[in-house]
């Protein structure tokens, strides 16, 4: 009797639980999966910089999307070292799934990141590359490519009787050298003459001076690479001067209000623009699938487009060039 | 347990409840969870039903908004059209100096001041004559020198429209020096006084961020989002439009394209469910709202746990309410049970208490009865038991009558006596045979050959005793001989025969003890030719000797009752078989018994 009384307590039990597992499996997945946390760390938080503003709203389309919650953070100052290994260290305190930072050029970084996932913390770096011991997880723009593609304009520009100058700002500088070797490659790849780089240091000034001692020495001079800002607004200002504007074909990088006014004006040919919005996206989707343990890119580029005059009010150039909406 | 026969019944319960109680629980959890799943999709699908309703509420919404943006933007632009102000300067046909002129641009300036100070949406209105001449909201208007008035789309398309207000996609003004603003333009012809030659185009650029921020605003649940695409397909708001440029997601925009006012289709990829709300707008955009599935029915974790809830504590509250009623239910059953068990142990007085009338009810009324007619049947064994002790008994007393015996020995003294020595041994060895005949065995039947035997020697006895009064045949048929009979069945009905029938018979009396078969019974005849009987004393020897109960060891005088042989013999062989009497008075009586054939 004892025996039976349990069977028939336990069958309908038995049954109930089946019916709930088929419940909850018919209704599909209906508990979301467990909220993952990211903490983003910028170059810098800078409401100007419309380049790393563009990045924070592409990691937030990302965390959207996966439904994981954010955080986005960082100096004030581009290169203030101090205060972004600070924010680093704080968001690593705060335990998230991962840490995605784009890194300010310091010899600290290294260590830090590394005992930051030796806490098990994953790290996707972004933008600018880091040597550590093992190759961290990298979202970047293909800085070589892009400097490739200012390469192959300029060959285009000047069908093939090319005579450059380069301007970089420092020789040792992380995207600048992958530019300046993508650009040189695809220099090599046509024979064409380029003179010895030229690096001003980050300085408009810089580069306007040697633009206009270059004018003056180098009559042959029929384009300018400049692997920076100041670069292209310096080689700029010195052609526009010299009445050069338009026959020395300015390639340059990046784009800002001032870009865009001398690629209208005609002084720029052409600007290498990054897509800031996909780095960010995409550098979140790596963190994701790192968190997840989905099998994940060590390293994702994301390519650059050239922008001309011609092209630069197409719909999708236009959102490049002006990321953001003024009010 | 394990090893089931074939034929084991469905539920293998012992008991009626758990049988019961299981079927029930087996019913309502089936019927718990149908009815709770059919009302969960039910409410899911309502639940679904209203966001989409919801959903297709909002994009309403924003459509109304847009439509008072661009309804404004088209007011303004009748507003300019009309305005003599704006037609005078840029018609081609007047020639005002250039005092003149800035009078006219300051008071169209003005105007175009006084309508942007009331309209913090509009970014900027100009007019561009088609004789070269510019006036905007700004008091000093610089141009963009590398802007081409003819490589805008806005510009084109609102000489094509030919006075019709043009609404543009979103994209950078860049006709203002230093300026560049996304915008959305809306455009139209001026014409001249004659409605026919155009004269210059108008512009308002509404703020696109009125529009990113209204898109941006509407939360359609954690990751519903939505977009509005113009005509041709291209975005004029999409959250991730940059991504989508760069192939990097994909949008159903051909879809959208496709999909008339109102509709609302479902995606089912990767991504996940969600559905598409297309609102069409009068200006040729369409909004479109997406909403994921399981973000739409953000409370379905607590539905479906509000149903599990209410249906498991139905479930067990019915579960306790199935043991309930199926004890309820077989608790007749049980008490029958019980009562029955009770009999089984031998309490024949048992009586089942009937509380409904119904089968079991029924049942309980069976048992009743057929306890009670066992019990009635017990007694009847046990009364019967009695009387065969009490016949065995007085059989054991005819066997040994005191007065036979006495009677007996006495002849045989006398006959000693008269020294007739002879004689002495056959009697005497007459009485051996006779005791031994009855206490051979202890066995109630006897072979027909024993009696006989037994019947004989006893009337030997007898015939020696009365001498020349007593006259006896003895014939049994040979073949009856190995069947069974009752011990000692014949001697009362001989005894009676020479006592009551021939004794006072005053010349000589014959007996004649016959036994044969007959229709494959064995029939015993005991006849004797003495004084017979009327019916009266024939009637009075078939009672029962009136024996009390606790005297059944006291003997009768008159021997053994013809009342006890015949209950004896159907008490034995059945109610068929026994005693008859025929009885003449002066004629003599004949006794017939008759009993089976038995081996």
């Amino acid at each position: 009797m004892r025996l039976h009384r349990m069977t028939f307590i336990l069958v309908p039990l038995l049954i109930g639980l089946i019916v709930f597992g088929v419940l909850n499996y018919k209704l599909g997945e209906v508990s979301p999966p467990k909220a993952r946390s990211i903490a983003f760390v910028l170059k810098t938080s800078n409401a100007r910089s419309d380049f790393w503003q563009a990045v924070s709203a592409g990691a937030q389309a990302a965390a959207k999307e996966a439904e994981a919650g954010l955080t986005v953070e960082g100096p004030l100052q581009d290169m203030d070292a101090d205060t972004q290994i600070r924010m680093i260290q704080e968001a690593a305190d705060r335990g998230p799934d991962a840490l995605v930072v784009a890194p300010v050029h310091d010899p600290r970084m290294g260590d830090i990141l590394r005992d930051i996932r030796e806490r098990g913390i994953k790290v996707v770096v972004v933008d600018t590359p880091l040597q550590l011991d093992s190759p961290p997880y990298y979202v970047a723009n293909n800085h070589k490519e892009a400097g490739r593609q200012a390469g192959r304009t300029a060959v285009e520009a000047t069908s093939g009787k090319l005579n450059a100058a380069i301007i970089s700002d420092f020789p040792n500088s992380g995207v600048q050298s992958d530019r300046e070797t993508g650009v040189k490659e695809a220099l090599d790849a046509h024979a064409d003459e380029y003179d010895e780089t030229f690096y001003a240091e980050n300085s408009e000034e810089k580069a306007y001076d040697y633009t206009k001692s270059l004018l003056q020495d180098k009559p042959a001079l029929n384009t300018i690479i400049a692997l920076s800002e100041p670069a292209v607004l310096g080689a700029a200002k010195a052609l526009k001067e010299r009445g050069q504007a338009g026959n020395v074909k300015l390639i340059g990088f990046d784009s800002s209000v001032y870009e865009i006014k001398l690629l209208e004006e005609g002084v720029l040919h052409a600007t290498i623009v990054q897509k800031p919005f996909n780095m960010g996206y995409l550098s979140v989707k790596t963190a994701l699938g790192l968190v997840a343990g989905r099998r994940t890119d060590q390293t994702t580029y994301i390519d650059s487009v050239v922008v001309t005059k011609s092209n630069m009010y197409t719909t999708e150039n236009q959102k490049l060039l002006f990321p953001f909406i003024q009010k | 347990m394990r090893d089931r026969k074939p034929f084991a019944p469905l539920l293998p319960f012992k008991s009626i409840q758990s049988s019961i109680s299981f079927a029930f629980s087996c019913l309502i959890l089936v019927t718990i969870t149908v009815t709770s799943l059919a009302s969960y999709q039910l409410a899911v699908y309502s639940v679904e039903r209203n966001s989409e309703g919801y959903i297709e509420e909002i994009m309403k919404q924003v459509n109304t908004n847009i439509q008072s943006y661009v309804d404004n933007m088209e007011n303004i632009s009748l507003l300019a059209m009309t305005n003599k102000d704006v037609n005078y300067y840029i018609s081609s046909n007047n020639f005002i100096g250039n005092e003149d002129r800035r009078v006219y641009e300051k008071r169209i300036s003005d105007l175009f001041q006084a309508i942007l100070y009331t309209r913090k949406d509009i970014a900027s209105l100009m007019v561009f004559g088609y004789n070269g001449r510019v006036v905007s909201d700004r008091r000093i208007t610089s141009i963009n020198p590398y802007a081409v008035l003819t490589d805008q789309a806005w510009y084109r398309n609102a000489k094509a429209a030919g006075g019709k207000s043009v609404l543009s996609a979103p994209h950078v003004q860049n006709i203002i020096q230093n300026e560049y603003r996304w915008v959305v333009s809306l455009s139209r012809e001026l014409k001249n006084s004659d409605g026919v030659t155009g004269e210059g185009v108008f512009l308002v650029d509404l703020n696109l961020s009125v529009i990113t921020d209204l898109c941006s605003q509407i939360n359609l649940g954690k990751k519903g989002y939505m977009f509005i695409v113009d005509n041709d397909g291209n975005i004029v708001y999409h959250p991730k439009q940059q991504l989508i440029y760069s192939n990097l997601r994909t949008e159903q925009i051909e879809r959208v394209k496709e999909a008339p006012s109102g509709t609302v289709f479902t995606v089912d990829d990767q991504e996940g469910k969600r559905s598409y709300t297309v609102q069409d707008t009068n200006f040729g955009w369409k909004i479109v709202g997406v909403a994921y599935a399981n973000d739409l029915i953000s409370n379905k974790d607590d539905i479906r746990q509000t149903f599990l809830l209410y249906a498991s504590a139905g479930l067990i509250v019915s579960l306790l309410l199935s043991i309930a009623i199926s004890h309820r239910l077989s608790r007749p059953i049980r008490n029958l049970q019980r009562d029955m068990k009770a009999v089984e142990r031998g309490n024949f007085d048992t009586q089942t208490v009937i509380r409904e009338p119904n089968e079991i009810g029924q049942l309980g009324h069976t048992f009743n009865i057929m306890v009670g007619q066992i019990k009635r049947l017990m007694q009847e064994i046990i009364h019967t038991q009695e009387n065969k002790r009490k016949s065995e008994l007085q059989l054991l007393q005819s066997q040994i009558n005191p007065h036979f015996l006495y009677n007996t020995l006495d002849s045989i003294v006398w006959m000693a006596e008269q020294q007739q020595h002879e004689q002495v041994v056959l009697m005497t060895s007459a009485l051996a045979k006779l005791f031994r005949a009855s206490i051979a065995k202890d066995t109630e039947l006897v072979s027909i050959r024993v009696d006989a035997e037994h019947i004989t020697n006893y009337l030997l006895i007898q015939k020696m005793r009365y001498e020349s009064q007593l006259e006896y045949i003895v014939d049994f048929d040979r073949g009856i001989m190995p069947y069974k009979t009752l011990k000692i069945l014949l001697q009362p009905f001989v005894e009676n025969a020479i006592y009551h029938g021939l004794r006072n018979k005053p010349d000589k009396g014959t007996v004649t003890v016959r036994g044969y078969e007959s229709n494959g019974l064995i029939v015993f005849e005991v006849e004797d030719d003495g004084l017979g009987m009327t019916a009266e004393q024939l009637e009075r020897i078939w009672k029962p000797a009136p024996v009390p109960a606790d005297e059944v060891l006291t003997i009768s005088p008159k021997g053994i009752g013809i009342h006890n042989v015949d209950e004896r013999i159907k008490l034995y062989f059945g109610p068929e078989y026994g005693v008859r009497i025929h009885s003449e008075l002066d004629v003599g009586t004949c006794v017939t018994i008759t009993i089976p054939k038995v081996k």
